[in-house]
């Protein structure tokens, strides 16, 4: 279930190694280049020496599950490198994509304090570079590093605005077709092309996937998608999806 | 020290309410029993200076969803309703919040506006703490943090399982349904 590769740990400071999975591992935090711009990353030194001593860096392929929902709590998965799905799923197995979750992330937060069992599942989709640290080792860690108890209650607000927006986009939209143009935009905004005539965003996600998100079939994205095309409101050009006509997308997702 | 403020009303229960009021959470008898009040003594006397005591009467609006984060209302006495809402005006209820409970945590936090609308269920005793109070307040005191951190553990399950219930759960009908 849990195809792991856990990296050797002793590697001097800094040193960075090859992975299995073409990934360039960065063994030490207190050397990572990327923690500045990272919420929970940046630490004070003395609690990342901390941090440093707990972690396990530890690489995946692509398609691995990390956690699954309902599983007791082992601990948290600080994303170092790569992307994660972030779901849930029905009895009957049917899937909703809360989330794609990039580098910076802390997956398994919630569970990990609260004790209580993940509530979604995660896996990577793309080779991912994890740092894990074990349930204890972190509930201790925080009660010891006030700045990292106070950047993880930051990052638990912003899974929570997230999870209010979910609901309110799933329980208050008419349409599928009001989900994709809210998606879509959403995307766009984030790429920081919004302010564009014609905004672009890449679709990393299959129409399966992105029905996963909006709560649909794979058949109504794809009908969606068409119907949009026709409009001339979307254009594809190959995986690049650009807007043709933002007000008509705008007014869409607003359902009028 | 402490401020009270009544935000609205000329009614009997104001009398009441006001006898009743809890001026100090030093004295709280209700203290040990909730997650985010049960705090040392040192936190809660900073959190006693930096508090407002506020009187509310039921209907009250304490913060609406899409304004600027102003702090935290933690719910002394009463209930609330927390909300979403859509941009036809379509309302989803997330959860009643209950006496104990600490409402717009996740957005004075991250300094985003309030992701849902709070709405008193009942005449209400609430301590309002300005945000740039609780921050200040948290990194000072670890314990308060540590409590933040499963108080919004916990919102996050609940939330999740709203996210369960809408997207998952129900046909689209039964959702239209619920949605008032």
């Amino acid at each position: 279930m849990l195809p792991t590769r856990p990296v050797a740990r002793n590697v001097t400071l800094g040193e960075v190694m090859l992975s299995p999975y073409g990934l360039d591992i960065i063994e030490s935090c207190l050397t990572c280049k990327m923690r500045a711009e990272r919420l929970f990353c940046d630490l004070p030194t003395s609690a990342l020496q901390s941090f440093e001593s707990i972690k396990y860096a530890t690489a995946y392929p692509k398609g691995a599950v990390l956690f699954v929902e309902g599983q007791a709590p082992r601990g948290i998965f600080v994303l170092c490198k790569g992307r994660v799905k972030l779901s849930i799923c029905a009895t009957d197995g049917k899937t909703l994509i809360l989330k794609i979750a990039e580098p910076g992330e802390v997956l398994g937060l919630s569970a990990t304090v609260s004790g209580k069992p993940y509530e979604l599942t995660a896996e990577t989709i793309d080779p991912c570079q994890v740092n894990f640290v074990k349930r204890e080792d972190f509930l201790r860690f925080l009660r010891e590093h006030s700045d990292a108890c106070f950047k993880v209650a930051e990052q638990l607000s912003e899974k929570y605005n997230n999870a209010c927006h979910e609901v309110r986009s799933l329980g208050l939209s008419h349409s599928a077709g009001e989900k994709l143009a809210k998606l879509l935009l959403e995307w766009s905004s984030k790429n920081g092309e919004a302010n564009k005539q014609e905004p672009r965003l890449k679709l990393a996600l299959t129409h399966e996937e992105i029905a996963q998100m909006i709560g649909t079939s794979r058949e109504t994205v794809t009908r969606l998608f068409a119907d949009f095309k026709k409009r001339q409101i979307v254009q594809a050009k190959g995986s690049t999806l650009v807007i043709r006509n933002k007000v008509a997308l705008k007014a869409l997702a607003t359902n009028n | 020290m402490t401020r009270i403020t009544v935000l609205f009303c000329a009614e009997d229960y104001l009398a009441d309410m006001e006898s009743a009021i809890q001026q100090s959470c030093l004295t709280c008898a209700l203290r040990p029993d909730r997650l985010f009040c049960d705090l040392p003594t040192s936190a809660l006397t900073v959190f006693n200076e930096v508090k407002s005591n506020l009187v509310c009467p039921r209907n009250t609006v304490l913060f609406r969803e899409g304004q600027p984060a102003r702090g935290v209302f933690v719910l002394c006495e009463g209930r609330a309703k927390i909300s979403v809402c859509s941009e036809s005006g379509k309302r989803l209820t997330l959860r009643i919040a209950v006496p104990g409970e600490v409402l717009g945590l996740s957005a004075a936090l991250s300094g985003s506006p309030y992701e849902v609308t709070a709405e008193l269920l009942d005449n209400a005793r609430v301590a309002m703490v300005k945000r740039k109070d609780l921050l200040s307040f948290l990194r000072e005191h670890r314990e308060a943090c540590l409590h933040v951190v499963t108080l919004l553990s916990q919102d996050l399950h609940i939330a999740y399982d709203r996210v369960r219930s809408v997207g998952l759960g129900r046909s689209r009908r039964a959702r239209s349904a619920r949605a008032s």
